[in-house]
Parts: structure tokens; C-alpha cells; sequence
């Protein structure tokens, strides 16, 4: 799949990259994100994945919009009460009329999934069930001044063993775009195999300062499974 | 050598001119050469430096007025894969 | 959140680094921003400016970032100055605000926006991105080392790449953008720096954090102006101030 001469201007200056080139960026083109989410965190990471030319975007949120989303990036006030999902399509659009954006509908199959600021038991439950379907996955969450963005290629140890509690306090709308930007990069980093062992890390932001740390498998964890049947 | 493949930048503006010319030099083995024709100025000027930061060689550069006023050919001789790990 | 209603802040440049530290800015309640950049939007530049959608390509980048931040932000009083930040407005605008962040991409403009943080007594927020790494350090004048304690001088043209001959991830430029409004924000709320006189260098691949000490440097014109300007010591004096910063004996 060549990329044509407008996905070559859109993405000049990602194209020059060492490791991208022709051959990642054509991986991200191939690349259909499920986007769980579609607030604070999610809104930077949409618009990011969206201008590094990730092909296929599905949004998954249910929740109409609000005053709680004016961080958000892609919620003005004059949309507030419709769903979050549909707005972040039209917002993706502006953007990129080169990306297939979508509501995420059954019967979707991604390559990859972002959770993107959800509660944790439904960053949990998406996150397994992406471990469950092989599929890589980065969950971002938000906390206070900073949070967390955990990065989960196919085999590496799972969510809930990098796990660590934050304040869980109410996230500012700085750090939802630190937490949003910096997840996208990482999709970006693990989608398009500009590096050549894709890192299992857990990178939290601590007042400013990225910390990042190799994600360790729990003793027992059921995702050790997972390794053991993909190892080569 | 006789070049692989050969590409006229001409009509793009910095940073296409760079790009067309790496995604052409991607596309070849290691040893073989890429026949680029450009503009003198600033792709003459920059072009061979980014290729050389990138390990490819420069094996020739000459004006080429029969391609048009301004123009030059060079030859740029692909060169091995770069360490790109972290 | 109110007290920011009453404060301003400058951002030089509205694109890679400017435009997602305008976004986060507005989105935290900062009562003036004031933007300045003299370009347009251009089809490269859309990897990575999410100020900017399709519908803007060939718009002034001034207006255009006044009009989305305009829609998203209505309470918030955005100026959008279509021109370059330059040595004949430069100390004027930085004396107008409350901080300075510089998402400028290129050398000559970093450096002049030390200078007039440090003339303006502004602190300024600092940050570069190129490939997969990230710099961000912040001058407080008189306190901590600037730009030109840093880099004696700039760098000789060609011997960093400009963003236009080198790569850029867009991701990473928001990262660093978001990082610099937050810490923007931590000193309008009279916090210390996370950066004040530490230069953070965050490269992406490895996700690798560096610190780098920036201490003021006897002999630097910037500084040493500044200080002369103000009848103060010059030259060893900097020194001093530098190593009761770190909590040691003069």
C-alpha cells in the first residue's frame, strides 16, 4: 500500500524521522484504533493519532458532552449536551480528511486500542479484553497535576500488573494533555515499529518530569499465558 | 553506475524535496544509486548534506542546462541500513 | 481557577509546541493569552499543530488560533498578533504579561526571548523539540541561569537541523507543549519551577529523562546587563547567587 502524494506532503516532516520512513508510515496507515474515551484525555490523543496518520479511528464513549469536557480540545460549549463520541468524529475531521473516523460500531475489528482517561474498572475491563484478542494496547490516565501512561504490546505484562494508585484526584486540564499527548505518541511509537523491541514501560508524569519504568509481570498473573502461547 | 532509479524534485518545496528523495533512496538496496534532478540553490546546498548525515554517498554533481535552467544532476549511492535501535 | 482569570500569558509561535500550550492555557481558565506568529498554515504543518484543521490550510496561523481558541474558550480574552516577535516589540510584549512561553522553532528567536524575559523580569518557559527528543527549562531573571548561560551563543546555521530539514513527531510536540502550559500555570500560582534553572531533555524511544543543572554564568551578557542595568554586582556576583540556589556557602 503506497502512500500517495498527499499522504506524503500531509506527513513530510514525520516521514524524515529515523526508524518511520516509508515502510511506518504505511504501518500507521494500516492501523484501525479503538479509542476508549472521548474527554480530556482522549481529545489530544485523537487529534495527534489522527495527524500522525493513523488510517482507521473508532471512538467508543456513550456520554453526551459537558462543562466537565471544556478541556477537552474538541468540545467548544456550543456543542455541550451532545454525545462525545460524534463530536470527537466531527472534531477528527477538521483535522484530517485523510483518516476513516468513526463511532466505534460491533462488528469493528481494531489492530490496536487507547484507553484514553476511563474509570479504572473500565480501563481494567477494556484492557483485558484487548490482552484476551491479542491486540497491543496503551491505557492513559490522568491524575491531579500529572498521571500515568502505560504501554502494553502483545505478550508484555498487563495492565493491572503495572498498575499503581494514583491520588485520584481530580485531573487538570494540563495534565489531560500531557496524559493524552503522550499516549498517542506511544501508540505512534508501538504502531509504526520505529523502534525495533517495542518497550513494555509504564511512564508516569510527576510534576512536570516523565518517569518512565519497565513494566514487571506478576507472579500468577493470567497474562503470562499470553506470552508463553506467542512466544516465536 | 549506472543509476537504479532517477527522480526530479523540481517541482516540490523544501521538506518534499528531502522526503521524495529519502522515500526514493528507501526503496532501493544498499549500493545502488539514485539519479536526483534539482534545483541549484538551496536543495544543491542541502540536499547531499542531509543524504551524507544519513550515510548515503554523493558520487557525482553536475549543472545539467539540458534539463532547464537552474538544474543539476547529482548521484546519491544508497548506503547500509543505520543502527536504529534506541 | 479564578485567580487565573487575572493573569496573562505570551506564547511565542502557535504551532507545534505554542498551539498545544495555547489549548491547555485557555482550557485552564488564563484570563489574556496573547499569541504572536507572522506564518500561515501550510499542509506539513498538520502533522502536528491541532490548532489548525484542513479548513485553515493557507489562513494567517494568528487568526486561525484566535478563532478555534475563540470558540472553544468564549470567556477568555485572546490577542493574536500576526506578526514575528522581534527585537523592536520584544521586551514591550514580555513586560505585558504575567509569563512568557516560547514555542518559537528556531534559535534567533529563543535566544531574544531570553533576553527580553530577562530585560522584562518575566519568567520564561523554554522548549524545543527535534526527532524524538524534548527540551524544556525555565529563566527566572535574576534567579537562575537563561538561554545564553546555557548556550554561550547560537549554534553556526546547519550545524542543528531547522525543523524544516528534520524530522518532528507531533505527538511528542504536544506532549512538550501541555508540559510547558502546566508549568506556565505552576508560576502564575507562585510555585516554584519544576524547570527553574534544570533543563528537563526527555528523549521519546527510550522514554529517557535527563536533568541539566543551569546555573547562572559569570560573563554572561544577558544576565550581566541585567544586573548592571540594576546597579547591582556583575560578573562573580552570579556565582554567589547561583550557589545559594543550590543551598551552599558562597
Amino acid at each position: 500500500m503506497a502512500l500517495s502524494e498527499r499522504r506524503i506532503a500531509r506527513h513530510a516532516r514525520q516521514l524524515l524521522l529515523p526508524g518511520m520512513g516509508e515502510a511506518g508510515q504505511e504501518r500507521l496507515l494500516a492501523a484501525r484504533v479503538r479509542v476508549v474515551g472521548a474527554g480530556p484525555v482522549a481529545g489530544p490523543a485523537l487529534l495527534y493519532l489522527a495527524a500522525a496518520g493513523v488510517g482507521t479511528l473508532w471512538v467508543d464513549d456513550p456520554d453526551p458532552s459537558s462543562e466537565a469536557d471544556a478541556g477537552a480540545w474538541i468540545h467548544p460549549p456550543d456543542g455541550w449536551g451532545r454525545p462525545r463520541s460524534a463530536a470527537a468524529v466531527e472534531a477528527v475531521r477538521e483535522v484530517s480528511d485523510l483518516v476513516e473516523v468513526g463511532v466505534a460500531r460491533p462488528g469493528a475489528r481494531p489492530t490496536a486500542v487507547l484507553v484514553a482517561g476511563a474509570a479504572q474498572e473500565v480501563a481494567r475491563a477494556v484492557a483485558e479484553e484487548a490482552r484476551l484478542l491479542g491486540l497491543p494496547h496503551v491505557v492513559a490516565d490522568a491524575d491531579g497535576e500529572g498521571g500515568a501512561v502505560t504501554v502494553v504490546p502483545v505478550g508484555a505484562p498487563c495492565y493491572a500488573c503495572a498498575f499503581r494508585a494514583g491520588h485520584g484526584a481530580e485531573a487538570t486540564p494540563a495534565a489531560t494533555a500531557q496524559v493524552g499527548a503522550l499516549a498517542a505518541l506511544e501508540m505512534v511509537l508501538l504502531v509504526s515499529g520505529s523502534v525495533q523491541e517495542p518497550a513494555a514501560r509504564r511512564i508516569e508524569v510527576v510534576r512536570g518530569q516523565p518517569v518512565a519504568r519497565a513494566t514487571l509481570r506478576l507472579p500468577g498473573c493470567a497474562c503470562a499465558g499470553v506470552a508463553a502461547r506467542l512466544a516465536p | 553506475m549506472i543509476p537504479r532509479a532517477r527522480i526530479d524534485i523540481r517541482p516540490f518545496a523544501c521538506p518534499l524535496t528531502w522526503v521524495k528523495t529519502r522515500i526514493a533512496l528507501e526503496r532501493l538496496a544498499e549500493g545502488e544509486a539514485l539519479e536526483v534532478l534539482l534545483a541549484e540553490g538551496e536543495p544543491l546546498e542541502n540536499l547531499p548534506r542531509s543524504a551524507a548525515e544519513e550515510g548515503h554517498r554523493l558520487l557525482a554533481a553536475e549543472p545539467a542546462p539540458a534539463e532547464g535552467p537552474g538544474a543539476w544532476r547529482i548521484v546519491l549511492v544508497k548506503g547500509a541500513p543505520r543502527e536504529e535501535g534506541i | 481557577m479564578s485567580g487565573l482569570s487575572g493573569k496573562s500569558v505570551l506564547v511565542i509561535g502557535a504551532g507545534g509546541l505554542g498551539g498545544p500550550a495555547l489549548l491547555a492555557l485557555g482550557a485552564a481558565g488564563v484570563g489574556r493569552l496573547v499569541l504572536c506568529d507572522d506564518d500561515a498554515v501550510e499542509t506539513s504543518n498538520l502533522n502536528r499543530q491541532p490548532l489548525f484543521g484542513e479548513a485553515d490550510l493557507g489562513a494567517r496561523k494568528a487568526a486561525a488560533a484566535a478563532r478555534r481558541l475563540s470558540r472553544l474558550y468564549p470567556r477568555i480574552r485572546v490577542e493574536a498578533l500576526d506578526r514575528r516577535f522581534d527585537a523592536a516589540g520584544a521586551v514591550g510584549l514580555a513586560g505585558s504579561c504575567d509569563v512568557l512561553v516560547d514555542g518559537s522553532d528556531n534559535f534567533e528567536t529563543k535566544f531574544l526571548a531570553s533576553d527580553a524575559a530577562v530585560v522584562a523580569e518575566r519568567p520564561l518557559v523554554h522548549g524545543g523539540v527535534l526527532r524524538y527528543t524534548a527540551q524544556l527549562l525555565t529563566v527566572m531573571p535574576g534567579r537562575t541561569g537563561c538561554l545564553r548561560c546555557l548556550f554561550e551563543e547560537p549554534p553556526p546555521p546547519g550545524a542543528v537541523p531547522s525543523c524544516a530539514e528534520a524530522g518532528v513527531l507531533g505527538a511528542l510536540a504536544g506532549f512538550a507543549g501541555a508540559l510547558m502550559a502546566a508549568e506556565a500555570l505552576r508560576l502564575l500560582a507562585g510555585e516554584p519551577g519544576a524547570y527553574a534553572g534544570r533543563l528537563l531533555v526527555y528523549e521519546a524511544r527510550p522514554a529517557r529523562t535527563r536533568i541539566v543543572l543551569v546555573r547562572v554564568r559569570s560573563g554572561c551578557p544577558s544576565c550581566q546587563q541585567r544586573l548592571g542595568l540594576l546597579g547591582g554586582p556583575v560578573g562573580p556576583a552570579c556565582e554567589v547567587e547561583s550557589s545559594r540556589e543550590r543551598g551552599g556557602r558562597p
